[in-house]
């Protein structure tokens, strides 16, 4: 490849020295507020004026500090999160907004509220069902939300304001889907690894920032007349959150290509939209229950047969894989992880039913694990080919 | 002898009471079995403490308890070849070993159409519809039967949805709390419409109410039963407790069970009175702190006995507080009180831990234990396999070192003179699993034993008067 | 009639003898545990006895630590190796309060007053690592021998992050870095920071008290005691034979007990 442009340079400099702009920020005064997980509504931050932060973890530094708090069976990408957090990386946080999505992260949140010492810590109770009774319950939690920043900023948070932070958000979402789009080409126009780190550094921007960044990013890649790839093939990765590039970067060095995702710093955080036509707090509460396809969220079996339901829960693959005309896909999960180590049989009859080969890798975010990872990566594309 | 000494030694329990609870577990497993022979009583596979006895009884619903028929699969050290099983399925052996156990027999008992052989006690008869549950407590309660669809999918699963608010120590739980008790009202009147559709019954509210208030009686009894635990020296301990959960867990809104505590308290009142303790030289008082047990090693129990150490009280399954004690509105309707009680329980020590900086209600309810139950040490369990009530211990261990230091000892300083300075309480985290057997190692558990009991020994011979 | 006190510590992979003559030490021997624990245990004493000219009816008591000290049948008493250490210890440098033995399958942190009792103590987990183990298996992987894996880490220069101190997973780390060309001496220098990163972690958990002091196999390697006085900052006392003062500790505690008895008769 030619030489980097000087946006992909910032792209990379955002990647390495992360929450380099959140911590210019937030010395000049505006609230950095960091999250973990897809199911913390972004737009209620920014409507308050405030910059929502996606913490990352760091598969290359071992945790120090992170096992005087929490024990070794919770998931290791939250661990490694910890970590980080309690040796200061992110001590230009305001507050922090955890969900109620799985047991490491809730049995976990003392240890995160206690130890930290922020001005502001929320947790957000996100219904494990959903049901007419949940949407409900669910608004009165969102607006318990708005109350909690409310009390941050010591300003309303209006209707209008969660409104116009619903469309930049939306634009974001956009944005992305247009990059997307760039890797629906054959070799594709724009890798797998270049779009998740652009990506880990479009969710450590304030919003507008985010939405210019992703702007340039689209006009450079726009540019390129044709794939500076070569053929090879073109991988899904499935999964929770991804966001060290190593995965990636042995599927690519070995000539596959990634080409689209189902994991939470990819399609689950970007796709879903949130409708602009209705009430903004209903709107909200629907995108993040309804929308979010993550597996903790249990989805009634309305088929009454297996095949129906996991069509039903994993339709988004079988879209993906469709759309991006995916050869292969790396279902990629940590270790204790419950709610997606549970669904890994009903995922590969899933995928066995749409006939796209699969390869299931259960890592501990850990650098110490790529010797394996390539060796098996390898196997599974040379299989595939 | 030899033939003996194969086996796992069965645990000495302190109480008669503790002694017939395994006849009525495996009562539970054959009558289960029983019942889908003769095909007149619906069954219902569904998990502990979801506070739904009382409507699955006042429909006459037989719940099989599959977490208890994992964890019988683990005291008979037994599991091995369903967690086996459930691995050849792909499931990790990471993950929460109970449901691999279940998953591993029912896809077994499904392929073969009959019990796997040597199923124990019978085996896990097949349910009609299954019963799960999505709390701020455990993924493995959403996940575990949406599984197992995979090998019974004409089994119908009702999923509900029971939060809590989280503890914040700048508010009161009590402003949030009126929407969700609305939820979870909502979430048990489904679950009274889907069990109806199942049945073919009308529920009567009656005897739901009846049952209720049964419930009620039976919780205020748990705890005035428990609460004798504290005499010295103690007439029961953690290891009993293990047993005596059964009724409290597994047969909630049941006279039988009621029953059961009238009969414990009694026996229990006469050992106290008789100045009998769970051990015959008491030398050390020790709070089990958290941890679900190591089902294959209840004998554990046994050898801390044998060293001295009696354990007056535990967190693990004493998943009651008194009615009294709670505040929560009244009334008259079944459903919203269950949902009332649901959330007292959960926020009990809430306003406590407000009060005590630094505080949080899983430290606050160790802190009251140890001091109502006059502790001297702290014991942990961490399963690898469960992080619904294993994560968070090692932290809870270190917020009570840091705000709570009981013992008073003299510290020789460079001077030569005795400085009095307050010590924290010692502990002990023991590493396992609830039955995944391939944990566990009888001489690392005993060796770490054996050093907190000489920490305790020092302990004691160093506290200053 | 001479009073012999015998400490025997039975490791998972090595034993160790020491034999006093009333309060001072006249002999010690270690070997490899092997299989049969007993013929071990036998053997140490027998050889520590022939070294000092004494006979087995000499020996006042005999005090067991250690993994296997529970099949040592002619121990008198059996007692934890932290409480053998602490003695031990407390014994050659009265002002340690806190000391990490790296043993083969675990490591441990613990507390000690004045006297050498054990106050509290943490074990590393299960999967958090830390142990001698991880050390062996390097070794392997660099095909050096254990004794002379700690000076060579002394001469790294370049910086290398080593991502875990797991025993399982240092293996491939090891080879993949290996691969990649990194030098022994800066991978091992890596690998000592990641371990004693995760031995500190432990150490936090119980909370340090001044002075401090490493024992067990663990010790003698500089690489590894250097890295944790980097992470700490403070020095770390290694007593002389650091892989001994769990077997001292038993003997000491077998005089002790004597002492202890006689004056009771008294």
């Amino acid at each position: 490849m030619s030489e980097k442009t000087a946006v992909m340079s910032r792209v990379d400099r955002y990647y390495e020295d992360y929450g380099l702009r959140a911590k210019e920020l937030s010395r000049e005064g505006t609230k950095i507020i960091g999250y973990i997980c897809s199911f913390v509504p972004l737009e209620m931050i920014t409507a308050a004026g405030c910059v929502p932060f996606r913490l990352r973890g760091n598969i290359r530094e071992p945790i120090t500090k992170g096992d005087t708090l929490m024990e070794t069976i919770v998931c290791p990408f939250i661990r490694s999160c910890f970590d980080l957090a309690l040796k200061g990386r992110y001590d230009f946080l305001s507050g922090m907004v955890i969900p109620h999505a799985c047991d490491s992260m809730v049995r976990g949140y003392s240890a995160w509220s206690f130890s930290l010492e922020l001005p502001y810590f929320h947790f957000v109770n996100i219904p494990s069902v959903v049901k007419e009774s949940s949407f409900e319950f669910f608004q009165h939690e969102l607006n318990a939300y708005r109350n909690s920043l409310e009390d941050l900023v010591k300003k309303p948070v209006t209707d209008a304001d969660l409104s116009s932070a619903i469309k930049v958000h939306n634009q974001n979402r956009t944005k992305v889907r247009a990059l997307y789009e760039f890797r629906k080409a054959d070799p594709p126009i724009l890798s797998g690894t270049e779009l998740s780190k652009t990506l880990v550094v479009a969710a450590s921007l304030p919003i507008h920032e985010s939405n210019e960044l992703l702007d340039e990013v689209l006009a450079e890649i726009g540019t390129r007349q044709e794939s500076p790839f070569q053929p090879g093939p073109r991988i899904l990765i499935d999964g929770p959150c991804v966001d060290n590039m190593e995965l990636m970067k042995i599927i690519e060095d070995l000539g596959g290509h990634v080409v689209t995702d189902t994991i939470c710093n990819g399609t689950r955080d970007n796709w879903p939209r949130v409708n602009e036509n209705k009430a903004p707090l209903t709107a909200i509460a629907n995108r993040y229950l309804a929308g979010i396809n993550c597996p903790k969220t249990y989805r009634e079996n309305k088929a009454g047969t297996f095949e129906g339901d996991i069509k039903a829960r994993f339709g988004d693959i079988g879209y993906f894989s469709k759309s991006f005309k995916v050869d292969g896909a790396v279902l990629y999960t940590y270790k204790f992880c419950d709610p997606f180590g549970f669904e890994v049989p009903a995922r590969k009859a899933y995928y066995e039913s749409i006939h796209v080969p699969l390869l299931y890798l259960e890592d501990l975010y850990s650098a110490g694990t790529i010797g394996q990872l390539k060796t098996r990566i390898q196997a599974f594309l040379e299989m595939i080919e | 002898m030899a033939e003996e000494q194969r086996k796992p030694k069965k645990r000495m329990t302190a109480t008669k009471a503790a002694a017939s609870i395994g006849p009525m577990v495996k009562e539970f497993i054959t009558g289960t079995n029983r019942a889908r022979a003769e095909g007149k009583r619906k069954l219902a596979y569904t998990f502990i403490v979801c506070h739904h006895e009382e409507i699955l009884r006042a429909m006459d619903v037989l719940p099989v308890w599959t977490e208890n028929f994992a964890g019988i699969c683990g005291v008979k050290r037994a599991a091995e070849r369903f967690l086996q099983k459930a691995e050849s399925l792909g499931f990790s052996r990471s993950l929460c070993t109970y449901a691999l156990c279940g998953l591993g027999f029912d896809q077994w008992r499904e392929e073969l159409g009959e019990m796997p052989p040597d199923a124990p006690w019978g085996g896990q008869a097949r349910p009609d519809f299954m019963i799960s549950s999505g709390q701020i407590l455990c993924d493995p309660r959403t996940k575990w039967y949406q599984a197992a669809q995979q090998f019974m999918p004409d089994v119908p699963i009702y999923n509900i949805d029971l939060p809590h608010p989280l503890f914040d120590p700048k508010k009161d739980h009590r402003e949030v709390w009126g929407y969700y008790h609305k939820y979870i009202v909502d979430q048990l009147r489904g679950l009274v419409s889907f069990v109806e559709e199942q049945t073919g019954k009308k529920m009567d509210y009656d005897r739901l109410r009846e049952l209720v208030a049964l419930s009620d009686r039976t919780w205020n009894l748990v705890h005035e039963t428990y609460e004798l635990r504290q005499a010295v020296p103690c007439p029961m301990g953690t290891g009993d407790a293990m047993n005596t959960m059964v009724p409290l867990c597994f047969m909630m809104a049941t006279q039988e069970a009621y029953d059961f505590y009238v009969n414990l308290k009694q026996e229990l009142e006469e050992k106290i009175a008789r100045g009998e303790g769970e051990v015959e030289d008491e030398k050390y008082r020790l709070l089990w702190g958290g941890g679900l047990p190591a089902w294959y090693a209840l004998n554990d129990f046994n050898y801390l006995n044998s060293k001295g150490a009696s354990f007056p009280a535990e967190t693990t399954y004493r998943m009651v507080v008194p009615i009294y004690e709670m505040d929560i509105p009244e009334t008259d309707d079944p459903i919203e009180h269950i949902a009332w009680k649901w959330l007292g329980y959960w926020t009990h020590w809430y306003d406590k831990a407000r009060n005590r900086p630094g505080s949080e209600p899983d430290v606050e309810r160790l802190i009251e234990y140890i001091e109502n139950y006059k502790i001297d040490g702290v014991v942990m369990h961490l399963a690898f396999s469960c992080r619904t009530w294993h994560v968070g211990l090692i932290w809870q261990l270190h917020q009570l070192a840091k705000i709570y230091r009981p013992i008073p000892v003299l510290m020789l300083g460079g001077n030569g003179k005795g400085d009095k300075v307050q010590r924290e309480l010692p502990s002990l985290i023991l590493e396992s699993d609830i039955i995944d057997i391939t944990s566990y190692s009888e001489m690392d558990t005993r060796n770490k034993i054996d050093a907190f009991i000489e920490t305790l020994e020092s302990v004691r011979q160093t506290k200053a008067a | 009639m001479t009073a012999y006190y015998l400490g025997l510590d039975m490791g998972s992979a090595f034993s160790k003898g020491v034999l006093m003559k009333t309060d001072r030490v006249v002999t010690s021997y270690a070997c490899p545990t092997g299989g049969e624990i007993k013929v071990t245990a036998e053997r140490i004493r027998d050889e520590v006895l022939l070294k000092a000219g004494a006979a087995k009816q000499d020996i006042l008591k005999t005090v067991a630590t250690g993994y296997g000290s529970k099949t040592v049948f002619f121990a008198n008493v059996t007692v934890t190796d932290m409480s053998a250490h602490a003695k031990g210890v407390i014994h050659l440098c009265p002002s340690i309060r806190t000391v990490v033995d790296i043993g083969d399958l675990y490591s441990k942190v613990f507390r000690i007053d004045s006297q050498g009792n054990l106050q509290s103590f943490l074990l590393s987990g299960k999967c958090a690592g830390g142990s001698g183990r991880a050390l062996t298996m390097i070794a392997k992987v660099l095909q050096l021998k254990i004794e002379e894996m700690g000076e060579i880490a002394l001469r790294s220069t370049k910086k290398v992050e080593f991502s875990t101190g797991c025993a399982v997973f240092a293996e491939s780390e090891a080879v993949s870095r290996i691969a990649e060309g990194v030098a022994k001496e800066d991978l091992l220098a890596g690998f000592y920071r990641a371990l004693a990163a995760q031995l500190n972690a432990l150490a936090e958990r119980l909370g340090l008290e001044p002075d401090y002091a490493m024992v067990g196999g663990g010790a003698r390697n500089a690489g590894l005691v250097k890295a944790m006085e980097d992470l700490y900052g403070f020095e770390i006392v290694v007593p002389p034979d650091p892989h001994m003062t769990a077997a001292l500790g038993a003997a000491l505690i077998a005089a002790e007990t004597v002492r202890q008895e006689i004056k009771v008769r008294q």
